[in-house]
C-alpha cells in the first residue's frame, strides 16, 4: 500500500502538465475558472487542439490511434487538464460512440467514423433518452424501419446535449416490437443535416440553451450506418455503461472548484464565519474521500484485480459534491447571486456588477443548471437500485 | 498510488480472522462483559498472535511492522466485536518506540509485546474534552525522581493495566511520563463502558514516575493519532459486519408475504450504508498511509478521517437498527452490540463534531488528497 503515485506516473504527470500548460487558451482558460459561458468555439477549438496532440481521443488503445494509456495515466491527464481550467471534453464522439465503433461497428465505419471523432473535427450527439423513455430507457419509441438499404426514422429524442451544434447522432431505436422491449432496440448513426430532422433547443432555468430535443420525420438513413447487428443494441448500449469509468465521479473538478468556494468564501467575508466555514471543511472531507474512492478503483484496475463492486458509488457520490459546491458558491455570496445578468456571464464585460464583484454573476445560474447532475447519467435514485442490487442481490 | 494488501498482510489478516472464529463466539463475549468487560487471557492471546508487539521493533521483541498491518489487525477486531484495548497498546507501543529515552524503551516495549505488561494512555480530563491542549496533571522532578498528580477518566481497563502513560505539565510543558499500577499514590477505580469494555478512573497522588518524553505536545498528538488511525480500522470492520447482518436479516425476515429486501424504500437505505462503508474504508486507508507524514500533515489527515468515520459510524449503526425493527433493539441480537460499538467510537479520540473543527481551522487554499 503506497499513497503516493510512483516516480513514472509522476514524471508523466509533470509532461501533461507542461503541455497543457503550453497549449490550453488562456482566454479559454479563464472561462472556465471563473465559470463564464463557453461558447461551441471555445469547446472545439480545445477538442482540435487535443486532436492534433492525438490526445482527444485519450481513452483509445493504440490500435484505434489512440495513446493507450494505463487507467491511471488517464487519470491524470483528467486532473491535469480539469486543474488547469480546460475545458471538460464533450464525451459524445470521443468517450461515449466511439468505443462502440471500436467494439461493434465494421472495418469501413471504423475508417470512416473515427478519424473525425479522434480530431475533432465532427461534433456527435446522443440520442437515447425520448419524452416517454427516461430511467426506463428500454421502453424508447422512436422507429427506425427498415426499406430495402435504407432505415427510415421517426420519432422524438430529447434532453440532447449541445445537441443543437451536432453533426452527427448516434441513436437508440425500436427496429422491432417482438419480446422483450431491450430486444428490439439498434444502434443507428445518423446525419444530422440529413432531410426530416430538426432540432428545437430547449432553454434551461439558468437562461442557456444546453439541451435539445430532436425530431425525426421520415429521415432516410442508410443501412450501413447499423452498428453492429440489428436488435442488439441494448447490449452495445450496455457496453457503454460499463466503460464508464471514474471520471464519472469528477473529483478533478471538485477539487478545482473547492478552491474557487474557498476564495469566494474570503471575498464574501463568510470565511471567517464559523458556521459558514464548517460547511466548507465538511465539502473538503467529501471531496478527499471521493478523491480516495476513485484512486482506489484505479489502483484496482492497475493490479487487475478489479473485484471492487464501487463504481457505482462514484457517480452518486460525485453528483452530490457538484451540487454541494455549487450551492455553497451561492450562498456564500448570498442576496449578490441574485441579480439576473446574462451578459455579466460572457467573457469581457465590462458592466458594472452589483457589489462591485464580478465573480458573483454565474454562482446562482451555475447552482441551478447543476441540478441536472442527480438526474442525467442513470438519475442517482436508479444508480442506488443498481448498488443495493450487489449488496442486497 | 497502491491500496493492494502485501500477501504477508493478508496472511496477518487471516490469521486474526481465524481466531476470532475460533475463539471469539459472541458467547464468550458475552461472559467477558458479565465479568467486567476484560479478560487478561485474551489479551494474552492476541499478544500469542504477536499483535501487541506489532509496533515494536524486532529487537525488542516486537513484528516491528506498521500502520498498514495496525490497520488490518484492527478491522479484523472490529469485525469480530472483540473488547480489548489493542488500539491503546499500539499507540503506547508507537510512541514509546519513537519519542522514549533508551531505558525506557529497554524497560518496558518486550514486555509490552510479550502480552506481560498492560500498558494504557491516561488521557482524558474533565476539562479538556476532545483538546490535547488542556491538561491539569501536573508533573515534579525532586532530586532526579519524578512524581504525577491528577485525575484521569475513561482510561482503558484503568483496574486491570500495570501501567499507564501519563500527559502532564512539567516545568510549564505538556510532558509524557509512565506511572506502574502499584506505585505508591496511584488509585484506580474500574466501571464498564457502552460498548462493553472496561474502562476506569485513574487518581495520581505524587506518584513516582518515569519521564518518557518532555516533548510531551508532539508525542501526545503522534499518540492519539495513531489510535485515530486504528480507531478508525476498527470502525471499518464494525461497519462492514453490521452492513453483513442487516443483508442477512433484510434477506431472510419475510413481511407482506415477501422479503424485506425486496422494497425499495429499504433497498436505498441499504445502498446509502454501502456508500458510508466504503467512503469510510477509503478514509481509513487514507489515515493510516498518512501516519508516518510530517505532524501538520499528519494532524489534518487524522482530522479528515475521523469526520468521515464518525459520519458513516453512526449512519450505519443507526440505519442499521432501524431495517433490523424491533429486533434490532434487543440486547439478546448481536447487532444491537454492533451498533453500541459504532457510538463509542464515535466518541473516541475525538467525535465528529471536534475533529470537523481541526478540518476547518486548518483549511489550506488547496483541496485534495495530495494538499
Amino acid at each position: 500500500m503506497d499513497l503516493a503515485f510512483t516516480p513514472e506516473e509522476q514524471a508523466f504527470r509533470d509532461e501533461i502538465r507542461a503541455w497543457v500548460r503550453a497549449n490550453l487558451p488562456a482566454e479559454i482558460s479563464h472561462k472556465v475558472h471563473n465559470a463564464l459561458r463557453l461558447t461551441r468555439d471555445d469547446m472545439q477549438r480545445w477538442a482540435k487542439i487535443l486532436g492534433k496532440k492525438g490526445w482527444l481521443g485519450y481513452g483509445w488503445p493504440q490500435q484505434f490511434g489512440g495513446p493507450g494509456w494505463s487507467a491511471v495515466q488517464k487519470h491524470l491527464f483528467e486532473e491535469e487538464c480539469a486543474l488547469a481550467g480546460a475545458p471538460r471534453i464533450v464525451p459524445f464522439g470521443p468517450v461515449m460512440v466511439a468505443p462502440v465503433i471500436m467494439a461493434f461497428g465494421n472495418k469501413e465505419q471504423q475508417e470512416r467514423f473515427l478519424p473525425g471523432i479522434a480530431s475533432g473535427e465532427v461534433w456527435w450527439s446522443q440520442g437515447y433518452s425520448e419524452p416517454g423513455s427516461g430511467s426506463d430507457l428500454a421502453s424508447l419509441k422512436t422507429r427506425a424501419e427498415r426499406k430495402g438499404d435504407k432505415y427510415i426514422v421517426n420519432g422524438q429524442k430529447t434532453w440532447t446535449t449541445l445537441g443543437q451544434y451536432g453533426d452527427w447522432m448516434f441513436n437508440l431505436v425500436r427496429t422491432s416490437t417482438e419480446g422483450k422491449p431491450q430486444t428490439g432496440i439498434s444502434f443507428l448513426l445518423l446525419d444530422m443535416k440529413s432531410k426530416g430532422v430538426s432540432v428545437r433547443p430547449i432553454k434551461l432555468l439558468d437562461g442557456e440553451c444546453e439541451v435539445n430535443e430532436v425530431f425525426f420525420d421520415n429521415v432516410e438513413v442508410p443501412a450501413e450506418n447499423l452498428i453492429g447487428e440489428e436488435n442488439k443494441g441494448w447490449t452495445y448500449a450496455k457496453h457503454l455503461l460499463s466503460h464508464e469509468r471514474t471520471n464519472i465521479a469528477d473529483v478533478n473538478r471538485a477539487k478545482r472548484e473547492l478552491e474557487r468556494l474557498k476564495r469566494i468564501a474570503k471575498t464574501e467575508g463568510v470565511w471567517d464565519d464559523t458556521r459558514f466555514r464548517d460547511q466548507i471543511a465538511l465539502l473538503e472531507v467529501d471531496v478527499v474521500a471521493l478523491e480516495m474512492l476513485v484512486l482506489r478503483v484505479l489502483s484496482a484496475e492497475k493490479s487487475g484485480k478489479n473485484s471492487l463492486d464501487i463504481a457505482g458509488l462514484l457517480k452518486i457520490r460525485g453528483s452530490e459534491i457538484q451540487q454541494r459546491y455549487s450551492e455553497l458558491m451561492m450562498l456564500a455570496a448570498g442576496p449578490y447571486s441574485l441579480p439576473f445578468i446574462e451578459e455579466a456571464m460572457e467573457a469581457g464585460w465590462q458592466g458594472d456588477f452589483p457589489g462591485g464583484v464580478l465573480a458573483n454573476a454565474p454562482l446562482a445560474s451555475t447552482y441551478f443548471n447543476m441540478r441536472k447532475t442527480t438526474i442525467y447519467g442513470g438519475s442517482n435514485e436508479v444508480q442506488r437500485n443498481i448498488v443495493a442490487q450487489t449488496v442486497l442481490g | 498510488m497502491d491500496f493492494d494488501f502485501s500477501d504477508d498482510q493478508v496472511a496477518l489478516r487471516d490469521a486474526v480472522q481465524k481466531w476470532v472464529e475460533k475463539a471469539y463466539s459472541f458467547e464468550r463475549r458475552r461472559a467477558i462483559v458479565q465479568a467486567g468487560g476484560f479478560d487478561r487471557g485474551v489479551y494474552q492471546e492476541l499478544a500469542d498472535l504477536g499483535l501487541t508487539g506489532l509496533l515494536v521493533d524486532e529487537t525488542n521483541g516486537g513484528l516491528g511492522m506498521g500502520p498498514v498491518e495496525a490497520m488490518v489487525v484492527m478491522e479484523e477486531l472490529g469485525r469480530g466485536l472483540v473488547l480489548q484495548p489493542l488500539a491503546q497498546t499500539l499507540l503506547v507501543s508507537g510512541v514509546i518506540g519513537a519519542y522514549g529515552a533508551d531505558d525506557v524503551k529497554a524497560g518496558w516495549l518486550s514486555r509490552i509485546a510479550s502480552g506481560e505488561a498492560l500498558v494504557v494512555l491516561a488521557l482524558q480530563e474533565r476539562g479538556a474534552r476532545y483538546r490535547l491542549d488542556r491538561l491539569a496533571a501536573t508533573a515534579s522532578q525532586a532530586g532526579g525522581a519524578w512524581t504525577v498528580s491528577g485525575n484521569k477518566h475513561l482510561v482503558a481497563a484503568a483496574d486491570r493495566a500495570d501501567a499507564f502513560l501519563v500527559p502532564a505539565v512539567a516545568n510549564g510543558q505538556p510532558a509524557l511520563l509512565l506511572v506502574e499500577a502499584d506505585a505508591s499514590g496511584v488509585k484506580t477505580t474500574g466501571y464498564p463502558t457502552q460498548d462493553g469494555s472496561r474502562a476506569g478512573d485513574l487518581a495520581l497522588d505524587k506518584a513516582p514516575a518515569v519521564l518518557v518524553t518532555a516533548n510531551g505536545q508532539a508525542a501526545l498528538e503522534h499518540a492519539v493519532d495513531v489510535g485515530i488511525a486504528a480507531t478508525c480500522a476498527e470502525g471499518v470492520g464494525v461497519m462492514e459486519q453490521t452492513l453483513a447482518l442487516t443483508v442477512d436479516y433484510m434477506n431472510t425476515r419475510k413481511q407482506f408475504g415477501v422479503a424485506i429486501a425486496s422494497f425499495q424504500a429499504l433497498r436505498h437505505r441499504v445502498a446509502d450504508m454501502k456508500m458510508q462503508l466504503e467512503l469510510a474504508r477509503s478514509m481509513s486507508y487514507y489515515a493510516s498511509l498518512k501516519l508516518n507524514a510530517p505532524a501538520a500533515e499528519r494532524r489534518a489527515a487524522m482530522a479528515r478521517a475521523k469526520v468521515q468515520l464518525g459520519n458513516a459510524m453512526r449512519f450505519i449503526g443507526q440505519q442499521s437498527v432501524q431495517l433490523h425493527g424491533g429486533i434490532g433493539v434487543t440486547d439478546e441480537y448481536i447487532g444491537s452490540h454492533y451498533f453500541k460499538k459504532l457510538t463509542q467510537l464515535e466518541m473516541t479520540f475525538g467525535d465528529t463534531l471536534h475533529h470537523l473543527g481541526e478540518v476547518s481551522g486548518r483549511m489550506q487554499d488547496t483541496a485534495g488528497v495530495f494538499a
